[in-house]
């Protein structure tokens, strides 16, 4: 089986599209991300990494309806596609298999 | 609501990616606005820029396929439909194309014959291989501005010998009319002859049929003459060794023969005698003459490789101080280099001399011409174009662009003007001839199917067509479709059509410009014709004189004096007013400081006076025996008597004037009424008369009728003729008669005037169709109105007063800009004379009025068939 390669940022961006299911598009995606890792994010970074993950075929995407708001202009919306959500399970799969490799004193001393 | 900066905006939406344009500038809008009101404005439109600049993406294209992609608007398919439908609009409009295409025919054909004849002015010697390093020596005196062709003699022996800089020093003597008898036949030619240094063919690219370049003009009696010119002689080009009799007194040895020369050669000689026969002809001539200089002599030199003419300044004043010695002449005088490229533009031998301020006067009125044909197209095309609208409606509503509708109009433009370029080159080739003859230019056919007159034609075409057709273009693809295809008119109307009576008044403008100036040039020309010269000019011969023998003078002047036609005969150095003058500096000592009064001297004999109809003030007559240098008699004409300051002609009677070294002196016995001495650029100088036999080169001949009819006119020709060959046997004969050489003098004023009438003549022609056309079309718009107008009881006369008003606006506009600047001109034109007409103003009101009855006529045609046109008929067709 092909491996999928996930940044961490892609990473997050992914998640972040599955957990807003339906409503996903660029705006409500930073925000998400800003509110839930507190970290700033900026929407260009957001806007290209939502490209590649849409050209590595982990999302896929379709123009909302117009409205009246933010000048008439349509929104994309996205959407995890299986091989997106194949990608997430298995990075979350490999996490856990190290987290699990991990003796428990390692992480104690480490705590310290 | 808050707007993030337009800037930024506008960089995003062209050079955002395409693909993602929409959403990312929604996405940013929204959040944008969630800035504005968490973090303030000013971090908003911050974060929003930032945002922005990073997602430019300006090389990036669209990956989405078009379903149906737009044709390539210049690809072949297209052009030729561009081709197709610009040639069935063509044809659709017939008169329209006719008036367009005929009028820019003749703007080109126009600009055509213009760059023909500057194109051959400024082609001389171009092709030189030295040109670049020949020079002529030139003699510039302070005190009379200009600087003179011909230098001193003196000059051309030391100038090799001082400065080293020269290649080759070429002296050239110039001798216009030449008698060469062929010994073997006894034919005598009269032919101009050069006397010219053996350094020639190192100076200018001759190609030698035969004989040597190197010793062909370096021993006396050489001669050298061109191909033709050999054939002319001798009926062969193989004429070594012959011989060549120079005014049958000289034999020559042809020496060489040469390949003909071009025609653009500032140095067009045919006869070339070696430079050291000069003395032997003509033992008076000063090979070593530092006292005067005329045009005729000449100094041609070609500087070594790598030096400029101003660095033999230091060089030319050493000779003067060396040789010319006197420190007054080296004061007022010095030399100077003339490159080979001016010298067409100055006296040369050539005998034709360019002119640039004509040259650039014939380029802007080509100009203009064109530019009246431009307007024209440019006003028929968007007129007629607004019967279009629904055309363009419907193109652009199935989805033609405004690019395409552009390429659309500038094909037909560009058709009408490839056509119009075909007319103008067979207007061109017609025309040719009698235009060259009028500039007297050596112009022909040939001269008109050259590449250079290709490139040129192809170049004027297409800026011709952009000229034209880019308005119209530009204007009529730019309207929205809805409003032609509703309306079926263009919107706003308005504009378009002030911007045609704008392009209507600058016509009218310039039309009215060349007729003022045509009507004053003409002015002037009449003014020369029937000025008062002084003198009478009417019904006199002048012939030659090959020697000045007082016994031969005698004989001649007897024989003359039987025939019943002719009254007086004079011999005399030139007429009373001629091109070709004898200054002399003379002083009149009365009080302490002397006066010096720079005299043109006029040397003829005791029948001087009445053959000219020269009046006598006071005093005597001269008589033919007041030769003897003891006591020189003199005439004085009144200019010459006021220098002396004495206001009574008697009282100048009995005044010495002094010349020479001082000592000599001439008595005044008599004085005479002012007459014109130069042509009427100049004034009238301070004249003495005076009997100097030696100098008679002319004799004057008046007839006894003074409107002599042809008959009489040939009868005293062959009397003259007879008496003159019996004189003078072997020579040839030739006469003029005076009025005609002096209206010569005349001949650059009488060539603009040509220049102007005709000029101006096409250009009325050319505004005139225009003008036909556009009321044409006001005509065609108004037909309704008209109806509508004649039913509610208009007159015809009213209607027709109606339509003209508006043209007659035009013209008024016109008049009102054209006048001054037309009297601008001319006066600029009249600062070339010192006797000239006034400016008056009726000139003006007359140039107004022609015009204005010019464009009445043109208009009134179509103005009264709207005017007669039945309104049931106009009323009822929708």
């Amino acid at each position: 089986m092909k491996r999928a390669f996930l940044g961490e940022f892609e990473e997050v961006v992914l998640l972040t599209v599955a957990i807003l299911d339906e409503g996903a598009y660029g705006v409500n995606i930073t925000q998400e991300i800003e509110q839930k890792t507190g970290r700033a994010v900026g929407f260009s970074t957001v806007h290209t990494t939502l490209q590649r993950l849409e050209e590595k075929g982990f999302l896929s995407s379709q123009m909302g309806g117009a409205t009246a708001e933010r000048g008439g202009r349509r929104k994309r919306f996205f959407t995890v596609t299986s091989a997106g959500r194949r990608a997430l399970q298995e990075v979350k799969q490999v996490r856990t298999e190290l987290w699990n490799a991990l003796p428990p004193q390692t992480l104690q001393l480490m705590g310290g | 609501m808050k707007t993030p900066p337009r800037f930024v905006t506008w960089l995003l939406k062209t050079f955002g990616h395409p693909d993602t344009s929409e959403e990312v500038q929604g996405d940013l809008l929204e959040l944008y606005d969630h800035w504005v009101q968490t973090v303030g404005q000013r971090s908003a439109d911050w974060r929003y820029s930032l945002s922005a600049l990073k997602l430019l993406r300006p090389l990036a294209k669209s990956k989405t396929a078009n379903e149906y992609p737009p044709p390539f608007l210049l690809g072949p398919s297209m052009l030729r439909s561009y081709v197709k439908i610009a040639w069935r609009n063509i044809k659709h409009a017939r008169a329209f194309a006719l008036i367009n295409g005929f009028g820019l025919a003749l703007g080109i054909a126009c600009a055509l014959l213009v760059f023909l004849v500057i194109l051959h002015e400024t082609s001389y010697d171009q092709q030189q291989t030295k040109k670049d390093r020949i020079y002529r020596v030139e003699t510039v005196n302070a005190s009379d501005g200009g600087p003179h062709p011909g230098t001193y003699t003196e000059l051309g022996v030391v100038l090799l010998n001082e400065a080293p800089e020269f290649e080759a020093v070429v002296p050239i003597m110039n001798k216009w009319q030449r008698g060469l008898t062929i010994p073997v036949t006894g034919e005598i030619f009269k032919e101009k002859v050069v006397f010219v240094g053996s350094g020639i063919s190192s100076l200018l690219d001759y190609q030698w049929v035969a004989g040597n370049a190197k010793t062909a003009l370096s021993q006396p009696n050489q001669v050298v003459i061109t191909e033709s010119y050999a054939n002319k002689f001798f009926g062969t080009a193989n004429v070594i060794g012959k011989t060549i009799r120079y005014d049958s007194k000289q034999d020559l040895q042809v020496s060489g023969v040469l390949k003909d020369h071009n025609q653009t050669t500032n140095f067009p000689f045919d006869v070339l005698v070696s430079f050291p026969t000069l003395k032997r002809v003509e033992p008076d001539y000063d090979s070593h003459g530092w006292s005067g200089f005329g045009d005729n002599f000449q100094l041609y030199t070609l500087l070594k490789p790598g030096f400029t003419p101003e660095q033999l300044t230091k060089r030319f004043h050493a000779i003067q101080v060396k040789y010319q010695k006197d420190p007054k002449t080296i004061e007022n005088q010095h030399f100077a280099l003339n490159p080979l490229s001016d010298i067409h533009y100055s006296f040369n031998f050539s005998g034709r001399q360019a002119n640039p301020k004509l040259l650039r006067m014939l380029a802007l009125i080509g100009a203009f011409v064109l530019l009246i044909a431009c307007i024209n197209f440019i006003n028929l095309t968007t007129a007629q174009a607004l019967k279009r609208a629904k055309e363009i409606g419907v193109r652009k509503a199935v989805g033609s662009n405004r690019l395409s509708l552009i390429y659309q109009f500038l094909t037909e433009a560009g058709l009408i003007t490839f056509l119009a370029a075909l007319l103008a080159v067979i207007l061109a080739w017609i025309t040719l001839p009698s235009i060259a003859t009028m500039m007297g230019l050596p112009l022909t056919i040939a001269d008109l199917f050259t590449w250079k007159v290709g490139a040129f034609l192809v170049g004027l075409a297409s800026i011709t067509s952009l000229l034209a057709g880019t308005y119209p273009a530009f204007r009529l693809s730019g309207m929205p479709p809805i409003w032609a295809l509703k309306n079926n008119k263009l919107p706003s109307g308005e504009r378009s059509v002030t911007l045609r009576q704008g392009l209507v008044v600058v016509q009218f403008t310039i039309s009215m410009i060349l007729i003022s100036s045509a009507l004053l040039i003409n002015r002037q020309l009449s003014f020369f014709q029937n000025a008062d010269l002084g003198f009478n000019k009417a019904a006199i011969i002048t012939i030659g004189l090959p020697s000045n023998e007082p016994e031969k003078l005698q004989t001649l002047r007897a024989q003359l004096k039987e025939s019943p036609q002719i009254k007086d005969v004079s011999f005399s150095f030139n007429s009373a007013s001629a091109e070709s003058n004898w200054m002399q500096g003379m002083q009149y000592r009365k009080g302490a400081t002397p006066i010096e009064i720079k005299t043109q001297m006029k040397m003829g004999d005791s029948h001087y006076l009445d053959t000219y109809g020269i009046q006598l003030l006071a005093g005597e007559k001269l008589k033919d025996t007041d030769t003897s240098s003891a006591a020189f008699k003199v005439l004085a004409n009144e200019i010459f008597l006021s220098r002396m300051g004495i206001s009574r002609p008697e009282a100048a009677v009995g005044q010495k004037i002094y010349y020479g070294d001082g000592n000599q002196f001439a008595t005044i016995v008599g004085v005479v009424k002012n007459f014109h001495v130069n042509s009427l650029h100049q004034k009238i100088d301070p004249t003495l008369m005076q009997v100097v036999p030696n100098n008679f080169y002319q004799a004057g001949i008046k007839l006894q009728s003074e409107a002599p009819t042809v008959e009489a006119i040939k009868t005293a020709l062959a009397t003259i003729e007879k008496s003159w060959k019996a004189t003078f046997p072997n020579q040839l004969f030739g006469y003029d008669f005076l009025d005609k050489t002096l209206a010569d003098a005349y001949k650059n004023e009488t060539r603009t005037a040509q220049l102007i009438e005709t000029s101006t003549l096409i250009a009325i022609l050319i505004a005139c169709l225009g003008l036909f056309g556009l009321a044409a079309f006001t005509a065609e718009q108004r037909t309704k109105e008209i109806g509508v107008r004649k039913v509610l009881g208009a007159s015809v006369i009213s209607i027709i007063t109606l339509m003209t008003k508006d043209f007659l606006k035009l013209v008024l506009i016109a008049m009102v800009i054209a006048s001054p600047i037309a009297w601008y001109a001319i006066s600029q034109w009249l600062q070339n004379f010192e006797f000239k007409t006034e400016i008056s103003w009726w000139v003006f009101a007359l140039t107004g009025l022609l015009m204005a009855v010019i464009a009445m006529l043109t208009v009134s045609y179509q103005s009264t068939r709207a005017a007669l046109m039945n309104p049931v008929k106009s009323l009822r067709s929708e």
